[in-house]
């Protein structure tokens, strides 16, 4: 409504141009007017005295400049008395009013609304990026992470926000490079590790390279039991051709596994496949495929919802049944990273009311936000 | 909302533009007064609009947003601000905008500060000039239009041409438009004379300021523009006969015979259907220069825009104006009554001989520039025009005009005396001769025209110093009355004598810099040394290096003379990260006038790279030259006979002087 | 001076300069302008050596070979014959293998084209104009309509 209103008066303004010199005083109007072109002349009938004086050119030439430019002077004289006869005429007045008053408006918004999009709204990037979190799509949240990244490089748990969204939006590269990041930043973790894996392994179509199985390899000697890593590990050892160890490897891992499991499935397959090449040869190679097909066709809904359910999955944990306090620090950053500075002062006092009576653990809060910059601190 | 209203701004002007072409050229047409007051204040209200929707586009620059497809295809939220500034106009549509910014800019200074004009003068100019704003603004809105919007944007954008991401980009279009456009006016005010039957002595007194500034304008931005090709390109050419660079060159000329014709016309009501003519001719050689840029007929590093629509469009806008405005003329022109008579050895013979030669160069050039494109369109044979094509034919041009500049100010008018004038200017040929001499001793007869070159531009030099010196008799009077009347003088005459004294200096930055230029092209090695000029250039090695929005290969040499340093030159290799696009930049370092150009070719691997070494003597001079001429015309303009504002009436010396001429 | 002798003294100097300028014009455009040619132009017409003239196509993936003193050799190609190119100099910011290029220079007695200047200048598609049009001709270029300002 405002824009309409805006318009409205930008064209009525613009109207007035018109209108106003229309309505003016025919007396003002041919008193103003006085000869243009005798003034030019007189000036020139000066100049060339001033010259005369100043000794630039001679009494002849003065002579002859004058002669001429007098007159020109007197057919300019009589030239205006001839035309400075002003003629008004009111229907030709009003026509000239009802074409501003009519044509001008008519013609602007009959074009605009042509041409323009007057319910687009304007969208500045800094706006974009700082409205609430809710409203946005995905890649707006990524591209405010990767923001957020770009100014603050050694933010590490920043980089583990990002990272499983990138693997998730299929780009395994941005998320490989994430987590190796976060490692490098924060430390190895086993959950990371086997993440940096398995998203190299994506970038390479499936095939387990060398830098992806060291990082599996990492994690299984952090947590011996993790079966993510050791399945990666199996599927590298077949597409080696190690064929007697893979079997081992495949084994091993199932040898007590739950058999509900969605990966005991896959794992099963590939162990059949092993051990009969022929029977199963025509059978796509490798479930990490898979895996990479499923989660791409994860639709925009569910990408949403796994971003917003990362940090909410979190906040809502905490505030129903509590944590520890490196969930808490856990939640405040990842709302700065999002941008939501509310959200994680809100964040910063649920955790400070959870340990009021644990000095220790408060501390250990307090030092995160004010880390974080909090207000306050 | 914001940008809206800027699209809704540059509606409104358009539709203020119908009203601009029609209410004021009906009032004068009717002698009606309050219909033509009408023209000024809607010239100022047209400004007004157009740059409100500039500023908008701006403002969308500034904030990155994208959701204006202009801003999402031409700018980066990464690019630095300077950039984010100057790349409104560094694309099709934006400069289009800038182009009708500057297009209305001077309609509303006609109507701000064109009091001394007769009413029904003023309100046809400026309904002409709204008749071209009308066609302009139609071609932005329907082919080009910078306010379109995506729904849903990226949030990122494809950035701006590197090239262009450059200092002189934010000088140098706007220079050259405020030139190229600005002599709309001069069109704008030869249309209305024929339309009124006013073409007189008078006439030319008030467009005279108006040629003057959009000259001047013009001057700068061609010389900006090579400066700018000539330390951005990396080639160290300063001027390649480009059609792009023809284009704006053309309208120079033409504008430089309009600003000489019109001295004639103002002082002897002579040359009139001439300098009507020309007035015409240069504006119609800006259009074709936009035409030529803007609808993408030429490849080249400037036209950044392709598209056929385009092109029918301004190709339709350019029959209709110079075709409308020449059929006019053929209709208007014979009307016209014999002005002063004057001898063929006269200031207003030196001012037709000027004329001459400037419409023949630009002749030339305007083959040189159209033939290729012509003989496309009609057989399919592919040809290039290069420089010796121009060399060859705009060269010969300017030799004799060269001559005969010092000439020009020293005859007088209507009957003048070739011997008298060449014996005033007997200083300024012993020095071009002693010169000349001079550069043959120092070069030997090798090059035989380059000496005679040196001696020409200093000819020229000295004849702008002579001319000034012996009008006031400043030896004769001796030097106490001489510097009085040197103050005294009108800034007409300054202005003269400078800008012809600036055409000196940048001939003599030309064959200097071309005749005795020295280069070197090496493939060095970490610590290997080039010898050029009595300079040694060492490589000392090549280091990469990241930049906001590009990473670069940087190399570092050191010069010295004689064992003594004299300065670093840090030249590089770009890579601009969007666009995945190199580009050269060059090392410079000026000693006096000269200067030392330095670039690297792409690096071999090894640590060796491709290094091209010039010493460029006195090339500074050919653009201190431009410079120098843009003074000239900005001392003219301030002449008090020639401001824009209305002379003080004097009433009592007019019944003398009519008394007198009666 | 009488004025019709004036007059005639105007015209015949205005005259002199429009005919000494045309004659420059047409002997300029006789000689100084060089003919574009492709790879198969220049091996099917039998030309003077020595003419000058502008070759362009695209430069033949893996034909660049940088020796010292700057100086280069790279073979042109328009997909059904080859030239072989031999330059000295600093290469444009623009010139790739695999990509359009135009240079000037003589036909060696050799049969190995002597350029020098060398021109990538392009539109956004990377390739001259006269290179693109001269491939369509040979029918080997795809580039096609969607050239509008990306």
């Amino acid at each position: 409504m405002m824009f309409w209103i805006l318009i409205a008066l930008l064209t009525g303004a613009a109207a007035l141009a018109v209108l106003v010199p229309l309505s003016r005083n025919r007396n003002a109007l041919t008193e103003n007017s006085s000869s243009a072109d005798e003034a030019v002349y007189r000036d020139q009938l000066d100049a060339i005295e001033g010259e005369l004086k100043r000794g630039l050119i001679n009494e002849e030439a003065a002579e002859a400049a004058r002669t001429e430019v007098a007159r020109r002077l007197l057919a300019a004289h009589d030239k205006y008395h001839e035309r400075s006869e002003n003629r008004f005429d009111s229907r030709r007045l009003k026509a000239a009013q009802l074409i501003s008053l009519m044509l001008l408006p008519a013609a602007a918004l009959g074009m605009y609304l042509a041409l323009g999009s007057p319910d687009e709204p304007d969208l500045p990037l800094t706006a974009r990026l700082s409205a609430p979190a809710e409203e946005q799509s995905v890649d707006v949240l990524v591209a405010r992470v990767e923001r957020h990244l770009a100014d603050n490089p050694e933010d590490g748990q920043g980089w583990a926000v990002i990272a499983p969204v990138y693997l998730s939006l299929g780009q395994p590269q941005s998320s490989a490079r994430a987590y190796a990041n976060a490692i490098r930043i924060l430390g190895a973790r086993p959950d990371w590790l086997t993440d940096l894996g398995e998203a190299l392994t994506m970038v390479n179509q499936g095939l387990v390279t060398a830098d992806a199985q060291s990082a599996f390899e990492q994690a299984v000697s952090m947590d011996a039991t993790a079966v993510k890593p050791r399945f990666f590990l199996a599927i590298a050892l077949g597409q080696e051709g190690k064929k007697a160890e893979a079997i081992d490897a495949w084994n091993s891992l199932l040898a007590g596994a739950d058999e509900t499991a969605a990966w005991v499935v896959a794992a099963r397959q590939e162990l059949a496949a092993l051990e009969n090449p022929d029977a199963i040869a025509s059978q796509s190679r490798g479930p990490t495929q898979d895996d990479i097909a499923a989660s791409q066709e994860m639709d925009a809904d569910d990408r949403q919802a796994m971003i917003s359910g990362m940090v909410t999955g979190l906040a809502e944990k905490l505030s129903t049944e509590g944590g520890p306090v490196e969930d808490w620090n856990r939640l405040m950053r990842s709302y700065m990273v999002l941008g939501e500075k509310q959200k994680a002062e809100d964040a910063f006092a649920d955790a400070s009311t959870a340990y009021a009576d644990k000095p220790a653990e408060l501390s250990q809060i307090k030092d995160a936000a004010s880390k974080l910059g909090l207000p306050g601190f | 909302m914001i940008v809206e209203f800027g699209h809704y701004a540059l509606v409104l002007a358009f539709a203020m533009t119908l009203v601009q072409s029609v209410v004021p050229l009906w009032g004068a047409l009717t002698k009606d007064e309050r219909l033509m007051a009408v023209a000024a204040p809607v010239s100022v209200v047209m400004f007004l609009l157009v740059l409100m929707s500039f500023v908008v586009l701006t403002i969308s620059y500034l904030n990155s947003d994208f959701s204006v497809l202009n801003v999402l295809e031409n700018s980066h939220s990464a690019k630095p601000l300077l950039y984010k500034f100057t790349g409104v106009w560094g694309n099709h549509e934006g400069s289009m905008l800038l182009w009708v910014l500057i297009l209305v800019f001077f309609g509303a200074l006609v109507g701000a500060f064109g009091g001394n004009l007769p009413s029904d003068l003023k309100a046809t100019t400026l309904a002409v000039q709204g008749w071209v704003s009308a066609g302009f603004i139609l071609f932005l809105l329907a082919t080009s239009n910078p306010f379109n919007r995506v729904v849903n944007p990226p949030l990122e954008g494809a950035d701006l041409n590197p090239i262009l991401q450059d200092i002189g980009l934010a000088i140098h279009p706007p220079l050259l438009y405020i030139g190229y456009v600005g002599f709309s006016i001069t069109f704008s005010f030869a249309v209305a004379a024929l339309i009124l039957g006013r073409i007189d002595a008078a006439w030319a007194r008030w467009v005279r300021p108006w040629t003057l500034l959009a000259w001047c304008f013009l001057t700068l931005g061609i010389a900006m523009g090579s400066y700018w090709a000539y330390y951005e390109l990396g080639w160290g050419g300063w001027w390649f006969w480009d059609p792009v660079e023809n284009a704006s060159f053309m309208p120079w000329l033409a504008g430089t015979a309009l600003l000489h014709s019109a001295i004639v016309m103002e002082k002897r009501e002579a040359l009139k259907v001439w300098t009507v003519l020309l007035a015409i001719f240069t504006f119609s050689l800006s259009l074709l220069g936009t035409f030529l840029v803007r609808s993408g007929v030429l490849t080249s590093v400037h036209a950044f825009a392709t598209d056929p629509a385009r092109g029918v469009f301004i190709l339709t806008l350019l029959c209709l104006f110079v075709g409308g405005s020449l059929a006019l003329y053929a209709w208007r022109a014979p009307m016209l009554k014999q002005g002063g008579i004057f001898a063929p050895i006269s200031r207003e013979g030196g001012l037709v001989l000027n004329n001459l030669f400037l419409t023949a160069a630009t002749a030339a050039v305007f083959v040189g520039t159209l033939y290729p494109l012509a003989l496309d369109v009609v057989t399919g044979e592919k040809i290039s025009v290069g420089a010796p094509f121009f060399n060859l034919t705009f060269g010969p041009l300017m030799v004799p005009l060269l001559i005969a500049v010092p000439f020009g100010p020293v005859l007088s008018w209507k009957r003048g005396d070739l011997l008298a004038a060449a014996q005033r200017l007997y200083a300024a040929m012993g020095l071009a001769l002693l010169l000349t001499l001079f550069t043959f001793w120092l070069w030997g007869m090798e090059k035989v025209l380059a000496p005679l070159g040196v001696g020409l531009a200093v000819w020229v030099m000295a004849g702008a110093v002579s001319e000034i010196v012996t009008r006031v008799k400043f030896f004769e009077i001796g030097p106490k009355r001489g510097f009085a009347r040197l103050v005294g003088l009108p800034g007409s005459a300054w202005g003269t004598a400078l800008a012809h004294f600036g055409v000196g200096v940048t001939v003599l930055g030309i064959v200097t810099a071309s005749a005795f230029q020295e280069e070197r092209i090496e493939t060095m090695r970490p610590g290997d040394t080039v010898d050029l000029a009595g300079y040694q250039v060492t490589f000392d090695g090549a280091a990469p290096r990241r930049g906001p929005n590009f990473t670069e290969e940087v190399g570092h040499f050191t010069i010295r003379q004689g064992g003594v340093h004299v300065a670093d030159l840090d030249p590089s290799k770009r890579v601009y990260t969007a666009r995945q696009m190199p580009t050269t930049e060059a090392g410079i370092h000026t000693i006096g006038f000269s200067q030392l150009y330095l670039s690297m070719g792409e690096g071999r691997g090894d640590g060796a790279v491709d290094v091209r070494v010039y010493f460029k003597p006195l090339i500074t001079l050919i653009w201190i030259g431009c410079v120098i001429m843009s003074l000239g015309a900005l001392f003219s303009m301030a002449d008090r006979r020639l401001r824009v504002g209305a002379p003080k009436p004097a009433a009592k010396r007019k019944t003398a002087s009519l008394a007198a001429a009666e | 001076m009488t004025r019709k002798q004036r007059r005639l003294t105007l015209i015949g100097s205005a005259g002199a300069v429009l005919a000494v300028a045309l004659g420059l014009i047409l002997f300029a455009l006789n000689d100084q302008i060089v003919f574009f040619q492709s790879p198969t132009d220049i091996t099917q017409s039998t030309m003077p050596a020595g003419q000058r003239i502008r070759l362009g196509g695209l430069v033949e993936e893996n034909s660049v070979v940088r020796s010292d003193n700057a100086q280069v050799s790279f073979r042109v190609t328009d997909m059904a014959n080859t030239v072989a190119v031999t330059y000295t100099g600093i290469l444009p910011d623009l010139f790739r293998e695999g990509q359009g290029v135009v240079t000037e220079g003589i036909i060696g007695p050799d049969g190995v084209f002597m350029a020098d200047s060398v021109l990538a200048k392009h539109d956004e598609n990377y390739m001259p104009k006269e290179v693109a049009e001269a491939l369509k001709d040979q029918g080997h270029w795809q580039g096609g309509e969607e050239t509008a300002n990306q």
